[in-house]
C-alpha cells in the first residue's frame, strides 16, 4: 500500500493535470475532423492514467516516484503519437505503451532481489547467448526486426537489459583475482569484455551502428563503477593506458567504417537535402516551423517524412507541439535518470545498475535527438518511451523497472545450495 | 554509502553532459532557425531599399510598378527564384524572411527588409547612359565604403520572370562588377604602386626610358606602344600620362625592380599569381573576384605584358574601385565597400547596422600619396574638359579582350573632394560598336551623386 496518501492523491492530480492540459491544446489548436476522435484519445489517456493509479497500489515499494513519471511520460507518449499529422488515437502505439508499463513492473519484480540476481548469473549470461542467437540467425543487415502479427520485435533490443545486469552482477566478485603467469586475472573482467566484444561484432553485422554506443556507454558506466569499487585497486596511469586504447580504436573504427558510414559522418545535409540530408534537414525546417510554441496538434508537415515518429520524434514534437514542449519531454526523461540522485539506492548493485540504465537511456536520448538535429551523426535510434517500437518501449519499461528496483531493493538472505562450492558454477577452475 | 555516492557521480555527469549539448541544441536551433526555414518552401519575403526608400525588390510581388523599374539592378539586387546565386537577395535571403523563431512565419504585416546604400536614381541614370552597349558601372564613397553604383549591362527586370531565358544575352544574369576583366592600362596603376613601394618616390622620378613606338625585350620579343611613332624619353608621371608600354616594360626590367618583390607586392594588393587558386572577397556575401596575373620571369614577354594589363590579367572592376580608396585616402588600405547599411526583423527592429572597415595595409601612406599626386596630375592634364566640375584622379585603359578582335574600354579614379569621395570604375564592352567614352558616363555618375545626395 501507498505509505503516504497525501503525496498519492498530489501525485495523481499532477499527472492528471498535466494530460488534461495537452488535451486542451488538442481541443483548442488540434487538426481534427471530429470532436469524437479527442474524446476518445482523451478517454484512453486518463483511463490509463487511472488504472496504473491504482495497480501500482498492489506494489509495495519504498517509492512511487518512478511509477508517476512513468505514466506521465507514457501518457504524453501517447497523446503525441496519436496526434503525429492528424488527432485520432494511435491504438497500436496505446496497447505497446500498456505492454511498457507491464515490463516495468516486471522488471521491478525481478531485479529488487541482488542476491538472487548474483546467483542466477549464469542465466544471464545464456540469455544474452541466447538473444545474440536469435540476432544472428532470424535479423539481417537489411531487416533487423522479427515480425509477430502487426507488430514487429528487435531483438538487439533486448540485449540492453541483460547486458546491464551482466555488468552490475559482475561488479562484486570482480576483486577475486587470479595469477597467471605473471599478471593478475579478473575472469569476470574478461567474460564481460568478451560478452561486450561479441555484442559489439553483431551490431556490426547487423548494421546496426546506432545501437553500438549504447551498449559501449553501459559497459563504460559498469567498467568506471567496477574501478570505483572500494577495494579495487586500478591506477590512474592505467585508467588513461585504457582510454588511450579506446580513442585508437575508435580511430581506427572511423577510418575504416564502411563507405555509407562514412558518408553518413560527412554528409552536408543542406547540400543533399534530398538524399541522404532530408531527414535531418527536414526535421530542423520542422523544428524551426513549430517555434516555441509549436503549429498545433496535428498540423505538423513533417508526419509525411519517413521516420517521423520515432528516428526525428523529437523534430515532429517540437513542430506541432513547439519546442518547449518538447524540452519539456526530454526534462521529464531526464528526472526519470535523475531519481537515484534524489532518492539514493540503497546497495553498490542497486546503483551499479541504476548508472548503467541511466547512461543508456541518456545515449539513446542524445543519439536520437542531437542527431535528427544534425549536432552528431544520424544513427536512427529511439528516445526511450515517446519513440514508436514495441521492442524499444518494452525494454525501455524493463529497464525503468530496474531502476524502480534500486529505489525500493529486498535484501533476503538466500540458503546456498551448494555449501561446498560458495563460487558459482560457471566459474573457470585454476 | 560512499561507494553508491560515486554512482550518483558518474549519473550526474553523464546527465550535466547530456544537458550541456542539450543547452548547445536549443542556441544552435534558435541561432539558425531562420536559415532552416529559407530550406523550405514556406517563405514571406520583404522588401529590398535603396538609401532613399526605393524599392529595389518586392518580395511580396503584390506591388505594381512601371515597367523595367528594376532593370538596372536586377543582376546585382537579384531575386530568390534561383537563377541567380551571386546577388544581394540570393545570399541575404534568410534577412528577408518574415521569420523568427518566437513569432513563427508572419503572413501579413511582417517588416523584414533590407536597407541598401544604393541610390537607385543615379544607378538607373547610368544605366540608361549605356543605351545600347553593354559594360558597367560602380562606385562607392571611398571614406565610408557605401556602394552607390553598380550597374551592369545587359540587365533584366526579375519581375519579368525567366520564361525567356533562352534569349537572354551573354552576361546579363551576372553583375560585371563583380567579374575579373582584362584591365588594360589600369593595372599600371598597380605598377606604379608597386614600383613606388621598391623603389621610393624619389627614386622612381629619377627613372626614365626612351620610347620609340615599340620596345624589343632582353628576351626579343616586341612589345609596342599605341603611339606607333614613340613617346620619346620620358619619366614616370609622363609615361603614366601617356600610357606607354615600352616604358612601363623597361621599368619591370630595371635591376632595381626585383621580381620577387614585385611578386610580394602583388600579391599583399591582393592578386593571386601564376595560376594559383582564385580567391575573392565577400561584399555583404557576394562573391567578388579579386587579381590574377602572370609573373614568371621579368625579361619575358607574359610578365611585362601582364604588368602592363594584357595576357592572362584579370581583375574585377570592384576590385580596380577598391583600390582607388587605399590611394584616394593616402592610407594604402581600402574601404571595404558594403551594400547593406541596415536590417529590420520581422517586428520592425533595426539589426546588423553597417560599420566602416578597412583591409590590411596594401602599400604605406608615402607610396599612396604619390599615387595619388600621380592620379590628380594624369586627371588634370587629361580629363579636367571631360569630367568637368571635379578634381579627379584618373587612369583610363585600353583592354584587348576575344584574342584582339574587340576592345574595352576602362576608366578607374576617384574625386578629390572630402564632401565628395566617390572612387569608381567604368567598363564600356566593344568600345569600337559605339561613340560612348568612359568619360561621359563618369561625367553623368558624378553629376548624377552629386544631384541626388
Amino acid at each position: 500500500m501507498y505509505a503516504n496518501p497525501v503525496a498519492y492523491v498530489f501525485s495523481c492530480i499532477f499527472v492528471l493535470i498535466a494530460h488534461f492540459a495537452m488535451l486542451s491544446n488538442i481541443w483548442f489548436n488540434g487538426n481534427y475532423t471530429e470532436v469524437r476522435d479527442v474524446a476518445v484519445l482523451g478517454a484512453a489517456v486518463i483511463i490509463l492514467d487511472i488504472a496504473y493509479f491504482a495497480v501500482i497500489l498492489a506494489f509495495k515499494q519504498m517509492s512511487y516516484a518512478l511509477d508517476f513519471l512513468l505514466i506521465l511520460i507514457m501518457g504524453m507518449s501517447v497523446i503525441f503519437q496519436s496526434c503525429f499529422g492528424h488527432v485520432k488515437l494511435d491504438v497500436k502505439h496505446y496497447i505497446t505503451c500498456i505492454v511498457c508499463l507491464a515490463a516495468c513492473k516486471a522488471g521491478y519484480m525481478l531485479c529488487r532481489d541482488h542476491k538472487l540476481l548474483q546467483d542466477k548469473k549464469l542465466y544471464i549470461y545464456g540469455a544474452i547467448g541466447v538473444m545474440v542467437l536469435i540476432t544472428l540467425v532470424f535479423t539481417s543487415a537489411e531487416n533487423m526486426w522479427i515480425e509477430i502479427g502487426s507488430f514487429t520485435l528487435q531483438p538487439s533490443e533486448f540485449i540492453k537489459p541483460l547486458f546491464v545486469l551482466a555488468c552490475a552482477t559482475s561488479i562484486a566478485d570482480q576483486q577475486k583475482r587470479h595469477k597467471i603467469l605473471i599478471f593478475n586475472v579478473v575472469y569476470e573482467n574478461i567474460a564481460l569484455f568478451c560478452i561486450m566484444a561479441v555484442i559489439c561484432l553483431v551490431q556490426v553485422k547487423s548494421h546496426d551502428y546506432g545501437s553500438l554506443p549504447t551498449f559501449l556507454s553501459i559497459y563504460a558506466m559498469g567498467f568506471l563503477l567496477r574501478i570505483c569499487y572500494p577495494k579495487a585497486k586500478f591506477s590512474k596511469k592505467k585508467l588513461f593506458g585504457v582510454i588511450a586504447v579506446l580513442v585508437v580504436f575508435l580511430l581506427i573504427g572511423l577510418k575504416y567504417a564502411p563507405d555509407y558510414v562514412q558518408h553518413r559522418l560527412h554528409v552536408d545535409i543542406w547540400s543533399d537535402k534530398t538524399g541522404d540530408g532530408y531527414q535531418q534537414s527536414q526535421a530542423l525546417i520542422g523544428v524551426a516551423n513549430g517555434g516555441w510554441f509549436g503549429v498545433g496538434p496535428g498540423k505538423g508537415f513533417l508526419a509525411n517524412v519517413f521516420a517521423y515518429d520515432n528516428d526525428i520524434v523529437f523534430a515532429t514534437v517540437s513542430e506541432e507541439w513547439g519546442l518547449l514542449y518538447a524540452l519539456m519531454m526530454v526534462l521529464v526523461i531526464i528526472i526519470i535518470t535523475a531519481v537515484p540522485l534524489i532518492n539514493p539506492t540503497r546497495s553498490y548493485f542497486h546503483g551499479s545498475m541504476s548508472a548503467c540504465v541511466c547512461a543508456a537511456f541518456i545515449v539513446q536520448m542524445a543519439l536520437n535527438i542531437f542527431g535528427s538535429c544534425n549536432l552528431i551523426p544520424f544513427t536512427g535510434v529511439t528516445i526511450p518511451f515517446i519513440s514508436t517500437g514495441g521492442s524499444s518501449l518494452l525494454v525501455s519499461g524493463l529497464m525503468i523497472g530496474m531502476l524502480m528496483a534500486g529505489q525500493s531493493p529486498v535484501f533476503k538472505e538466500h540458503k546456498q545450495k551448494k555449501q561446498e562450492d560458495p563460487e558459482p558454477a560457471w566459474r573457470w577452475k585454476e | 554509502m560512499k561507494s553508491i555516492k560515486r554512482t550518483q557521480r558518474l549519473i550526474s555527469l553523464v546527465i550535466s553532459l547530456f544537458v550541456l549539448g542539450m543547452a548547445v541544441l536549443v542556441f544552435k536551433l534558435i541561432h539558425e532557425s531562420s536559415f532552416y526555414m529559407m530550406n523550405s518552401d514556406k517563405h514571406e519575403l520583404g522588401f529590398v531599399y535603396d538609401r532613399k526608400g526605393d524599392v529595389l525588390f518586392d518580395g511580396t510581388g503584390e506591388g505594381s510598378y512601371p515597367d523595367n523599374y528594376f532593370l538596372d539592378v536586377g543582376n546585382i539586387i537579384g531575386d530568390d527564384k534561383g537563377q541567380m546565386n551571386n546577388t544581394l537577395v540570393a545570399n541575404n535571403i534568410e534577412k528577408l524572411n518574415n521569420y523568427d523563431f518566437s513569432n513563427g512565419l508572419k503572413q501579413k504585416g511582417g517588416k523584414a527588409a533590407i536597407y541598401t546604400t544604393l541610390d537607385h536614381a543615379s544607378n538607373r541614370a547610368v544605366f540608361n547612359a549605356f543605351g545600347y552597349q553593354d559594360g558597367c558601372v560602380c562606385a562607392y564613397n571611398y571614406k565610408t565604403g557605401e556602394m552607390l553604383v553598380s550597374a551592369s549591362l545587359p540587365s533584366l527586370d526579375v519581375t519579368k520572370g525567366y520564361a525567356d531565358i533562352g534569349s537572354f544575352r551573354p552576361g546579363t544574369l551576372l553583375s560585371k562588377t563583380l567579374s575579373g576583366t582584362v584591365p588594360g592600362s589600369t593595372q599600371k596603376v598597380s605598377t606604379v604602386v608597386t614600383a613606388l613601394e621598391i623603389m621610393g618616390t624619389s627614386n622612381l622620378y629619377a627613372k626614365s626610358y626612351n620610347c620609340s613606338g615599340k620596345y624589343t625585350n632582353l628576351t626579343g620579343d616586341t612589345i609596342d606602344c599605341h603611339n606607333i611613332y614613340g613617346h620619346g624619353t620620358q619619366n614616370i608621371q609622363e609615361a603614366f600620362e601617356n600610357s606607354c608600354n615600352p616604358f612601363f616594360a623597361q621599368l619591370i626590367e630595371d635591376d632595381d625592380m626585383p621580381l620577387d618583390r614585385v611578386m610580394k607586392q602583388y600579391e599583399k594588393m591582393g592578386y593571386v599569381l601564376n595560376g594559383d587558386k582564385p580567391t575573392y572577397y565577400e561584399i555583404d556575401g557576394i562573391q567578388c573576384d579579386t587579381a590574377s596575373t602572370t609573373l614568371e620571369d621579368k625579361y619575358q614577354f607574359k610578365t611585362q605584358w601582364g604588368c602592363i594589363g594584357q595576357g592572362d590579367t584579370l581583375v574585377s572592376p570592384m576590385q580596380l574601385m577598391m583600390w582607388q580608396s587605399a590611394i584616394a585616402n593616402e592610407t594604402g588600405r581600402m574601404t571595404m565597400p558594403y551594400f547593406i547599411d541596415h536590417v529590420t526583423d520581422v517586428n520592425g527592429k533595426v539589426k546588423d547596422k553597417a560599420k566602416t572597415r578597412y583591409s590590411d595595409k596594401l602599400f604605406s601612406e608615402s607610396t599612396a600619396s604619390a599615387a595619388k599626386q600621380i592620379l590628380l596630375t594624369n586627371g588634370a592634364d587629361r580629363y579636367a574638359y571631360s569630367i568637368s566640375g571635379y578634381s579627379v584622379g584618373v587612369k583610363s585603359g585600353t583592354a584587348q579582350v576575344d584574342e584582339g578582335a574587340h576592345e574595352n574600354s576602362l576608366l578607374v579614379g576617384f574625386v578629390d573632394d572630402p564632401s565628395f569621395p566617390i572612387a569608381f570604375c567604368i567598363l564600356i564592352e566593344h568600345k569600337d560598336s559605339g561613340y560612348l567614352t568612359t568619360e561621359q558616363i563618369a561625367q553623368v555618375l558624378l553629376d548624377n551623386l552629386k544631384n541626388n545626395n
